[in-house]
């Protein structure tokens, strides 16, 4: 479903990935993990289609379509969800509005009617609920004012309503507290389905401990080093990246 | 003559003269030979002052002679249809209103009955009529050289006059509603309003201006008010002015301890809107939060001036403004903040925030303090930028096209200050204005419900 070859990408002149290959098939979970710096953030913004990163190299499909050729909306559109590590703060922008728009952005370019207002609400209410989001944060702007925990629930939320094919998780797990963790994690696993695939980045094992992945991958330096199951995130965790990738290529 | 030596002021149009000998008999308070006098008189000083060109500091940001100075008539009079003026009328249906059509006024749609004893609302003509010498003494004030000031008491053709006594509380919006209706001929209407506030007293006051038709029209207007002790006055201003509109506001207030002023502005059209507060906290405890959004498009021009003095100690005071800027447009804000001496305890915030979406767009912004005392808070700042791109990005992450996307976050950025609007009805003309002037016409307007 997804398949990245030879990936090249640079940052103002910087190769940060050297040649990436990955191959991520449906209802498969695949973890990307690695040392601070070995180009992880930049492998999911390039997937999102974010500014900044010049592609040298390689190509990514999706489905067999070419992904880099598309703008960031049309990825949305084709299905391509990225929860944020640092997910924006727009005051002004309301949530439930901004949710409903987006919606409709994606449902519009796929020939689809618009979500009438009752059921978006009946539905955005039920994933609410799964995931912990009270009322009142449903009322308020787009993150803004909301804690690091609630912000990540909230793409959670964001990624069950827009029913995404490939749901990228950047660092989802980055600030969250032990509960939030599981929370988030019980959310991501109620998507899995036989036609979604997901690709869960993170520096650390533990939110692998909820999150299950079908292959953990091992980036450093711009590649994938190793590629495994469960069990090389949990060597990863008792090794460390030099007791698993040797010194040299975990730098 | 020294004013024209210097070029800070040039000789105005001799067409204010005549226009004037052709008025001064329907004027407010012709009657009264005092008044008349009085007119003729600031005429006078006005042809003396001068119109103010660019090297007058306060209108370094605004050619305002290329628009006001030129010959323009008495707006003329015009009988607008009921479904014209329905969508304009706010406050709610218990609101009463002085509704003003070029400069005269609409009795069939003006309502200031039934008002609590010790209220009293009535029209500058009536006034004029009734207490010649109390109109006169307010149009006599000092104009601090301000030529505009001069202008408006030569001619106040139209306006209120507005007293609350002690301890009475509205329960229900002013509004004065301003309607220009743009001719071939130019023509000009001289509001003022004066409103007084007693101990207590509470008011909430919608002041709108609304152009309709093209043509040049010129609107200048000054508005006193005076807060007692402890009073109250909630100012919702929504400026709708047709394309080739000018107009020059001046709003003096005087505030006494434990007053509090919030003061809303939104500007929606006009092709120079020149907007000035001139606040005096004369008291301790009070609160005057002043905030306004303006969203200029083509070639129109949005100048606004505050002048801010602590007078008294131990007083807060908060000025927000934004701008959006876009083709053409150009933005200008100038803001001090006087801290006077022996105000010590002082709290006083200023931020001018500018969006610039255009290369020929232009945006000023000239924020100032001046402090005489040394125990105070005071801040300014001022931004001037583009839409954030990672802003854009999430949104556009989230499947929304560019447009509609920039269109959000402009929204947004002016929603925010939209909110202090204090009356619901005012809020959702405002929204609807701003929105009909977003890039792609993407309007998040159903959030306003």
């Amino acid at each position: 479903m997804l398949e990245i070859a030879d990936l090249q990408v640079s940052v103002a002149g910087k190769p940060i990935l050297k040649g990436l290959s990955l191959r991520v098939g449906p209802g498969e979970v695949h973890a990307v993990m690695g040392p601070n710096g070995s180009g992880k953030s930049t492998l999911a913004h390039v997937l999102a289609g974010r500014d900044g990163y010049e592609v040298t190299g390689g190509t990514v499909r999706l489905d067999g379509e070419d992904l880099l050729a598309l703008e960031p909306e049309e990825r949305a559109r084709a299905g391509v969800f990225l929860a944020m590590q640092y997910p924006v703060e727009i005051p002004g922008v309301a949530n439930m509005y901004f949710l409903r728009q987006a919606i409709n952005a994606i449902r519009k370019a796929r020939e689809q009617p618009e979500v009438p207002a009752a059921e978006f609400m009946r539905r955005v209410r039920e994933q609410a609920r799964l995931l912990g989001i009270g009322e009142e944060l449903l009322k308020r702007d787009l993150n803004a004012g909301f804690s690091g925990g609630e912000k990540k629930r909230n793409e959670i939320l964001q990624m069950a309503m827009l029913e995404p094919r490939l749901a990228i998780l950047d660092e989802t797990d980055s600030g969250l507290d032990i509960d939030a963790l599981k929370t988030v994690a019980d959310g991501v696993n109620r998507l899995r389905r036989p036609d979604r695939a997901f690709l869960v980045i993170t520096h650390y094992q533990r939110l692998l401990d909820y999150i299950v992945p079908d292959v953990v991958h091992v980036l450093a330096d711009g590649q994938i080093r190793r590629s495994g199951g469960p069990e090389l995130a949990r060597a990863l965790e008792e090794q460390g990246y030099e007791g698993v990738l040797g010194a040299r290529l975990a730098a | 003559m020294v004013a024209i030596q210097s070029r800070r002021r040039i000789d105005p149009d001799p067409g204010f003269v005549r226009s004037f000998a052709e008025r001064a008999q329907d004027l407010p308070g012709a009657a009264s030979p005092l008044l008349r006098r009085l007119r003729a008189e600031r005429l006078e000083r006005f042809m003396e002052l001068g119109v103010p060109t660019r090297r007058d500091e306060a209108w370094r940001f605004s050619d305002v002679a290329r628009h006001a100075n030129r010959p323009a008539g008495p707006a003329a009079p015009v009988e607008l249809a009921l479904e014209r003026i329905l969508p304009h009328l706010l406050g709610g249906p218990k609101a009463r209103r002085l509704v003003f059509v070029n400069g005269r006024l609409q009795p069939q749609w003006s309502h200031v009955g039934g008002l609590p004893e010790g209220a009293q609302v009535e029209s500058l003509a009536r006034a004029a009529e009734a207490r010649p010498e109390a109109v006169a003494a307010a149009l006599a004030g000092p104009d601090g050289g301000r030529s505009f000031t001069a202008l408006n008491a030569a001619f106040s053709d139209c306006g209120a006059w507005v007293e609350i006594g002690p301890g009475v509380e509205l329960a229900d919006p002013l509004q004065l509603l301003f309607v220009t209706v743009g001719d071939v001929a130019p023509g000009m209407i001289h509001p003022r309003v004066r409103i007084r506030l007693g101990d207590g007293a509470a008011l909430e006051l919608i002041e709108s201006h609304v152009g309709l038709g093209p043509g040049p029209v010129l609107t200048n207007l000054v508005l006193e008010t005076e807060l007692g002790t402890g009073a109250r006055l909630t100012h919702d201003r929504l400026q709708t002015m047709a394309a080739e509109a000018t107009s020059i506001g001046r709003i003096e207030a005087r505030l006494a301890a434990e007053a509090r002023y919030r003061q809303t502005t939104v500007v929606a059209g006009g092709a120079l809107v020149r907007n000035e507060s001139e606040i005096r906290i004369q008291g301790s405890g009070v609160e005057c939060l002043l905030a306004g959004v303006a969203m200029p498009l083509g070639r129109e021009q949005v100048d606004t001036l505050v002048r801010m003095h602590h007078e008294a100690p131990c007083s807060h005071s908060d000025q927000s403004f934004r701008s959006i800027v876009d083709e053409r447009a150009h933005s200008a804000f100038a803001g001090k903040i006087l801290v006077h001496p022996g105000a010590q305890g002082t709290n006083a915030y200023q931020k001018s925030d500018n969006l610039l979406l255009s290369e020929e767009g232009e945006v000023d912004t000239k924020p100032e303090l001046e402090i005489y005392a040394d125990d105070v808070k005071c801040s300014h700042g001022a931004t001037c930028g583009d839409l954030d791109p990672a802003a854009l990005f999430y949104l556009r992450a989230r499947g929304l096209a560019p447009e509609a996307a920039r269109a959000l976050l402009t929204w947004a950025f002016a929603a925010e200050l939209v909110e202090r609007l204090a009356e619901p009805t005012v809020r959702q003309a405002a929204r609807r204005a701003l929105a009909a002037r977003l890039p792609s016409g993407a309007v998040p307007l159903e959030e306003a419900a």
